[in-house]
């Protein structure tokens, strides 16, 4: 166990109670292993699973709990091969440790739909040990063979003379034994705990108004701070003058950022009223220039400039030139703001030892890190306290409002800190999903098929998470695509415009899916082919990931009815590999007077083994509203290098009364588990995209429908 | 000062009277239940009942609630047995949970009015907004809690200001 690690249970977050497993199982590769040199930790039973005296079973998960349900699905995987009591369950946060680095990616990080994918086996593998331990202490205590012992439901039961006891009551002496080192697993047709739903761990709390999240947190003596930045991208402080506020009685101090000014005061209210006293002025930098139209322009000049080829598969310019029709397009989405419910906000406590800070984060070692380099101290001197997160979408991997709540913290004498962002600020200081173009050409032979594709592929990229040195990850969702095409031709441009970008809900598979299965689309329409045995044709090669999109494609066309729209109504169809799942979507409209109506909405999903399938379905289906929004009205637009938006009035976000009736079906699967919180957003926009098309011959090619004064309806049976 | 009357018990409170409710309630009151989203009233996580209507707290300030009852999703029930909390825990409603205060209140007063509410009446009257798109979950758990209340399911413990 790391230093950082036995300090923060020792500290009393986790009491070591009974069974504590402090050997090392050694590191074994997951089945899907990314990222050779990405480090290892041997991994500490005791760090993930303690049982106590008492019977109770506390988890520490690596995962947090934004609302895809980590904090239920990670500990039924433990749980599953424990043999252990739902009911005696507690789910505990882990502290920022490199222990809790995701297997397949090498950080401690909720994030890319990982969670589960990473930890599947490592969590298998400590349930495992830790039965076999509680099994042979119940035996050792007998004085019978431990093959003749079971787990189940939190007990020892010796088979033939149906002696039973409590993992309590054995848990000392099983905590004394030798750890297997290669303890049997359960079989997938073994399951009984995965693939069931128990209730989920979070929602209890989330129905009482005592859940906590980072915004909630309340210490002794705490203060309250707000926080104004530069509106403009790259812009700095240049001058402020806080005499109007120093006279307020609730007033405590004002603290200089690089980019804007934090007010700290006795109440988040009188921070907020200071703040608006205090007078700004600021260097608006090299962007003071840019808007969309800007950004469009230079994201189109893209085009005519080199790039760097993703994928290249036989003659493309070739082809093209002997297709019988050749079909060009080019499609655009804008940047998209991630608007989590609860804004952006830190708790931070400086003292002489260090710093401790509270928040929601999906990166507890960014936070971490974050606070060390704001305070010029080493990252162990800082503990991170995580908190439920109102919402993450990839915004909370972020830690810029971290090291804003620490230097605010610096400046009030050990007393804490709670930072809290107005909305306008979080809408106006994200890292957006970037905005993003593809050119598309398209060659279709004598008989409708496709015989030539080429993508050049313009956006910002992120870095790809933990392959350092990989090339830009933002043509994925083209250039992996399942359907065989002889000659595929992909480039892609990253062209960083100055505006932050960073990770949306489902990444490039929110964007990228759009313009190529609209293209695909187009394709089809083009050889007279119907969509959806127009792709099938493509996916007719036996490879894994041909086969299970494929089945995912029929799945969705069965249960829609494909082949028999409702009269005045038409369907629009996509589907796609994401996040080690593989995806579709169905949506059914009609259109009239520029309004879309949606009547349904049919979705499938391969995710390999299926954890907690009320939660898939949950996901699925706020996975496609998130999409919907976007695909509807979702648009950040920039004037004066500054973002237009400010709040839910003009980034609105679906309502209720537009949230569609929705389907979702799961493919059955023995295959490794597949994500499951983001693969959902993506392909609504296509195949909402598709069905408009198919309703009116009005082609979309840039998002979202208010460009094209198309407004949402939904049907209510 | 200004004193409150907040789930059933009164509060006397030094505060300026422009503050907001919501700020009452969470910083004065420890009542964190009650959620900051938006600050306009827009999106409904920091609702709360007053006098039984739903009311945006956030933009409600201290000074014209006095005399009034207010109920916060802490007031509902002591042990999670309101009929419209016992229908969100069977349906599973929230994701990150954070908008739920407001769609429970909000679900709350609806009832009160329409104790069998049509899909219509829930897409009027419930305009909380959702990030993670719970919504269809929502509308299963306002018609549960509905058929509950409709055979006679009481609250346990609830407050009788709810």
């Amino acid at each position: 166990m790391s230093d950082i690690t036995r300090r923060a249970f020792v500290g009393g977050a986790v009491a070591l109670t009974g069974l504590t497993l402090s050997l090392e199982l050694p590191a074994q590769e997951t089945a899907r292993q990314a990222a050779p040199g990405v480090p290892r930790p041997p991994r500490t039973p005791s760090a993930f699973l303690q049982i106590g005296e008492d019977d109770r079973i506390t988890i520490i998960t690596p995962a947090v709990e934004m609302g895809q349900g980590g904090h239920t699905s990670l500990p039924m995987i433990i749980m599953e091969e424990l043999g252990g009591n739902w009911d005696r369950l507690r789910v505990v946060d882990a502290p920022a440790a490199a222990i809790y680095n995701n297997p397949l990616f090498g950080l401690q990080a909720t994030v890319g739909s990982f969670s589960v994918r990473g930890w599947y086996l490592e969590l298998r593998r400590i349930g495992a040990a830790a039965r076999v331990m509680l099994l042979q202490a119940a035996a050792q205590t007998w004085k019978v063979s431990p093959e003749h012992c079971v787990a189940d439901g939190s007990e020892v039961i010796h088979d033939s003379s149906g002696r039973r006891c409590s993992f309590g009551s054995v848990a000392r002496l099983a905590a004394s034994l030798p750890i297997p080192q290669n303890p049997l697993l359960k079989t997938v047709a073994q399951y009984t705990m995965i693939g069931s739903s128990p209730p989920r761990v979070d929602v209890p709390d989330k129905v009482d108004g005592s859940a906590r999240y980072g915004i909630d947190v309340t210490l002794p003596d705490m203060l309250y701070a707000a926080v104004k930045t530069c509106p403009t991208f790259g812009g700095k402080l240049k001058s402020l003058d806080d005499s109007a506020c120093r006279s307020m009685p609730a007033y405590r101090a004002t603290v200089r950022l690089a980019d804007g000014v934090v007010v700290v005061a006795q109440s988040y209210w009188q921070a907020r009223k200071a703040l608006e006293r205090v007078k700004v002025e600021y260097e608006l930098g090299p962007l003071a220039g840019l808007d969309s139209e800007k950004v469009s322009q230079q994201l189109h000049a893209g085009f005519a400039e080199p790039g760097f080829v993703a994928r290249h598969d036989g003659k493309v310019e070739a082809a093209l030139a002997g297709a019988a029709k050749v079909l060009e397009s080019v499609y655009e989405v804008p940047y998209l703001a991630h608007a989590c419910m609860e804004p952006m906000n830190c708790t931070a406590r400086v003292t002489d030892a260090g710093c401790e800070i509270w928040c929601g984060t999906q990166n507890p070692q960014a936070a971490q890190a974050a606070a060390a380099t704001a305070l010029g101290i080493a990252p162990a001197r800082v503990q991170v306290h995580v908190q439920y997160l109102g919402g993450g979408f990839g915004r909370r991997g972020e830690a810029d409002y971290v090291t804003q709540a620490v230097l605010a913290a610096k400046a009030t004498q050990g007393k804490p800190v709670k930072l809290i962002w107005s909305r306008e600020e979080d809408i106006q200081h994200d890292f957006y999903r970037p905005a993003a173009a593809i050119r598309f050409r398209g060659g279709l032979d004598a008989a409708g098929k496709l015989v030539a594709l080429e993508a050049k592929i313009i956006s910002a990229s992120a870095p790809a998470i933990g392959r350092p040195g990989a090339p830009p990850f933002f043509v994925e969702a083209v250039e992996d695509a399942n359907y065989r095409i002889p000659n595929f031709y992909v480039t892609g441009l990253n062209k960083d415009l100055g505006v932050r970008f960073g990770f949306w809900r489902s990444v490039n598979h929110s964007h990228n899916p759009f313009m190529l299965e609209g293209f695909i689309d187009e394709l089809a329409r083009a050889a007279g082919k119907d969509p959806y045995l127009f792709r099938r044709e493509m996916l007719q090669h036996g490879s894994e990931g041909a086969r299970r999109q494929l089945a995912v494609l029929d799945l969705m066309a069965q249960k829609a009815n494909w082949q028999h729209p409702p009269a005045g109504h038409a369907f629009g169809i996509s589907a796609f590999e994401a996040f080690g799942s593989f995806i579709g979507t169905i949506v059914e409209v009609s259109v009239k007077d520029r309004f879309v109506t949606i009547h349904r909405v049919v979705q499938a999903i391969d995710c390999g083994v299926a954890i907690h399938p009320d939660n898939i379905s949950a996901q699925l289906e706020g996975g496609m509203a998130f999409g919907l929004t976007a695909a509807v009205r979702g648009e950040i637009t920039l004037r004066n290098g500054a973002v237009m938006q400010a709040n839910f009035n003009d980034y609105p976000a679906l309502a209720l009364s537009e949230m569609p009736l929705v389907e979702s079906y799961i493919v059955p699967s023995t295959a490794a588990p597949g994500g499951v919180g983001e693969p959902g957003t993506g392909p609504i926009a296509p195949s909402l995209g598709n069905a408009i098309y198919a309703a009116t011959g009005q082609r979309l090619r840039s998002l979202p429908l208010s460009r094209h004064r198309l407004s949402l309806k939904v049907a209510r049976t | 000062m200004v004193t409150l009357n907040i789930n059933g018990s009164d509060h006397t409170i030094d505060v300026e009277t422009d503050t907001p409710l919501l700020w009452v309630l969470r910083d004065e009151l420890a009542l964190t239940g009650t959620k900051y989203g938006c600050g306009l009233g827009l999106c409904g996580a920091c609702t709360v009942l007053l006098d039984g209507r739903p009311t945006r707290s956030c933009v409600v300030p201290v000074s014209a609630v006095s005399g009034q009852a207010i109920v916060t999703i802490e007031g509902l029930s002591k042990d999670k047995s309101h009929p419209v909390q016992r229908a969100w825990i069977e349906e599973s409603v929230p994701q990150c949970g954070y908008c739920q205060s407001g769609m429970i209140l909000a679900t709350v007063a609806l009832l009160k009015n329409k104790p069998n509410p049509t899909d219509h009446d829930i897409d009027t009257n419930v305009t909380n907004i959702c990030r993670c798109g719970t919504y269809n979950r929502v509308r299963k758990a306002i018609h549960r809690a509905a058929r509950m209340q409709e055979n006679g399911e009481t609250p346990v413990g609830g407050s009788s200001t709810a």
